[in-house]
């Protein structure tokens, strides 16, 4: 049966049929349709919901942001000669890093060297935290310039005597008046405002607390200035290394290969900490889960009604149809080509019916996200899951009725008025 | 070369209380090219033997050899095949499928013997174009008249080239008239070749065979040889 084209003549004969008996075929394909709209439009719903909660983790959490931060080797009694020689971590960890293979994946680096002292303007004189940023760090931190300019290539490079205030330190330290190129004293460096960041705020609801106020306690200069001036650090030490990479999974191949390269760079001294992707991958993947197992359910619990209302429904028709498949065996048809007929009729139908499933899937993901307020997210693995289901069921609860028409004798099937 | 050759049929119905005994015994041969008409009143058992012989269903007891293949203890999927290529059969009742076309119908029985698509299209042509409806191809069985649609019948019963046409009360449906026509189809068929089983309670009908065999109450009352 190669070459004569019996699947397709049978694709053909099912369509047939489905279109000459428009209502029997709508009652079948509505059960098929309900269960796909509910497993999709479920999934859908929870999956927006999941993808908004990563946008705000995010922006508040930074779950694609791989931190490398210092640590203390722990060692029992003095320090090895080697412990002691060791630099601990620098801006040559993070060029290391951007020179990785799997370096494709990072689409931003900051590094910072945090530094205490005494800061002093015209109009105050503080103990304050200042930090020595490098690379990104403005950018991967969402800080945006509201006065002013912010480091230039050449600021960072060269360490020169610059700094960029957060909001709340321009109002500190500058209450009245102008602030880009005025003066403070950082230590002993004099050093040169050039910007300030406009204030970041961020707010569950209205009216709570803002609780990004202590990013705008900021006062940012090159990290090179830290190095060269402040610390007199030749290895431009630093506290923290961020790595962006939006990717999870290549997130994951990264960490691995920046590990490796850092430890290296260390002497083979474990003397950093790297975040811990996979503990990220797994919450990601888990969130969520629960709710798509229970969309998944009712989808499957309609597409169970549906399948029974099928049953019914193929009974009843084989009662009109007994003649035909009388005929078609007197001429020659096989038990299991007639079982074949009735099963792509079914399938062919849950095809359809699936079809239509997916746009009034999409319709009612859309209208719920739309009244929450979450932008729809549209998941493969939803229409995968959706499409699998329904031919799943649609293949089980045919199996009956093509298996009673198969069986029929012919002789009585012919019989049949 | 017979095509039939039966020896002891019977077919029971029921079981030993109350057994009825349709055929109690059927001897035939039909050789190669003949036109036959097995006559017989209702409740004669024409319908038990027809569908014995048509492959339809087996016998409880005795031999049956079509076209030199013993089939009486054939079941299932075999018999489907011994129908399919064998028997080419005519109703009464034309028994077309309603909702495929005059081609598709005439094809029918190609596609189940896994015979090539271009193939059967180009048969399936010449067959119509045989019993005269070429032009009727792409119609439904619904738009032909009743003597068109038992030639759409004829058409699908020589699909495969059947050793054998049996054919029932083939014109039971049809004014005399178009009957006519249709008996002189079966007669020009017989005249190329075919072997012809011709099932009817008319001997009007049954006369125009060359061979008649009469069955009454589950025996098979009479042979007689007839001039053509």
């Amino acid at each position: 049966m190669k070459r004569s084209g019996a699947f397709r003549e049978r694709v053909s004969e099912a369509w047939i049929e489905i279109r000459e008996n428009p209502g029997r075929s709508l009652l079948q394909a509505i059960g098929v349709m309900l269960g796909v709209a509910s497993v999709l439009g479920g999934m859908s719903i929870s999956d927006s919901q999941r993808r908004q909660a990563e946008r705000i983790f995010t922006r508040i959490g930074g779950i694609d942001k791989l931190n490398v931060l210092p640590t203390d080797v722990i060692a029992d009694g003095a320090p090895s000669a080697l412990q002691t020689a060791n630099l601990g971590l620098r801006l040559a960890d993070a060029d290391s890093g951007q020179g990785a293979v799997t370096a494709k994946a990072v689409n931003a680096v900051s590094v910072q060297r945090q530094v205490r002292a005494r800061v002093r303007s015209e109009q105050a004189d503080q103990e304050r935290d200042v930090t020595g940023v490098g690379a990104d760090y403005v950018a991967m931190n969402g800080y945006v310039i509201e006065q002013g300019r912010g480091f230039s290539a050449r600021d960072l490079e060269a360490g020169t005597s610059v700094a960029v205030l957060g909001s709340e330190a321009a109002s500190v330290f500058f209450p009245t008046g102008e602030i880009v190129g005025k003066q403070v004293r950082i230590g002993d460096v004099p050093v040169r405002v050039i910007g300030v960041f406009a204030e970041k705020s961020f707010r569950f609801r209205d009216g709570q607390q803002n609780i990004f106020a202590w990013r705008n306690r900021l006062i940012a200069v090159p990290s090179s200035l830290v190095a060269g001036r402040m610390n007199g650090d030749l290895y431009h030490r630093l506290d923290r290394i961020t790595f962006r990479v939006p990717d999870l999974a290549a997130m994951a191949n990264f960490s691995q290969e920046l590990a490796g390269l850092v430890t290296s760079n260390h002497r083979l001294q474990k003397d950093f900490r790297l975040d811990d992707v996979a503990k990220r991958l797994e919450r990601q993947f888990s969130q969520g889960a629960v709710y798509n197992l229970i969309f998944l359910l009712s989808g499957v619990l309609a597409l169970i009604g549906g399948g029974m209302v099928n049953v019914n429904i193929q009974l009843a028709s084989l009662k009109e149809r007994v003649r035909e498949v009388g005929v078609k065996m007197a001429i020659g048809a096989p038990g299991r080509e007639i079982f074949k007929a009735f099963m792509t009729e079914a399938l062919l139908l849950t095809l359809l019916g699936s079809a239509v499933g997916y746009a009034v899937g999409i319709v009612f993901a859309w209208t719920i996200a739309h009244s929450i307020g979450v932008p729809l997210t549209l998941a493969p693995l939803s229409f995968f899951w959706a499409t699998l289901l329904a031919l799943a069921f649609g293949f089980l609860f045919a199996l009956y009725p093509a298996a009673k028409a198969s069986r029929q004798s012919p002789m009585e099937a012919l019989r049949y008025e | 070369m017979k095509i039939i050759e039966t020896c002891g049929l019977t077919k029971v119905f029921g079981s030993n209380g109350n057994a009825v005994h349709a055929l109690r015994g059927i001897d035939l041969e039909i050789r190669r090219g003949e036109f036959v008409a097995l006559i017989g009143p209702s409740g004669s058992g024409k319908s038990t033997l027809m569908a014995i012989l048509g492959c339809l269903d087996v016998p409880s007891a005795g031999s049956y050899a079509l076209d030199g293949r013993q089939v009486e203890r054939l079941a299932g999927a075999d018999l489907a095949a011994i129908r399919n290529e064998k028997i080419g059969f005519v109703f009464q009742q034309y028994n077309l499928l309603p909702r495929a076309t005059i081609a598709r119908n005439v094809e029918l029985p190609m596609l189940y013997a896994g015979v090539p698509r271009k193939e059967r299209r180009r048969r399936g042509q010449e067959l119509l174009e045989r019993v005269g409806i070429l032009d009727k191809a792409g119609a439904l069985p619904s738009q032909l008249s009743g003597g068109q649609r038992q030639r759409v019948a004829i058409a699908r019963a020589l699909a495969n080239r059947p050793a054998l046409l049996l054919a029932d009360e083939p014109t039971g449906a049809l004014d005399s008239q178009t009957g006519q026509e249709v008996l002189a189809l079966f007669r020009e068929l017989h005249e190329q070749g075919n072997t012809v089983l011709l099932v009817t309670h008319d001997p009007t009908i049954a006369a125009l065979a060359e061979r008649r065999v009469e069955l009454r109450d589950g025996l098979l009352h009479d042979q007689e040889a007839m001039a053509a």
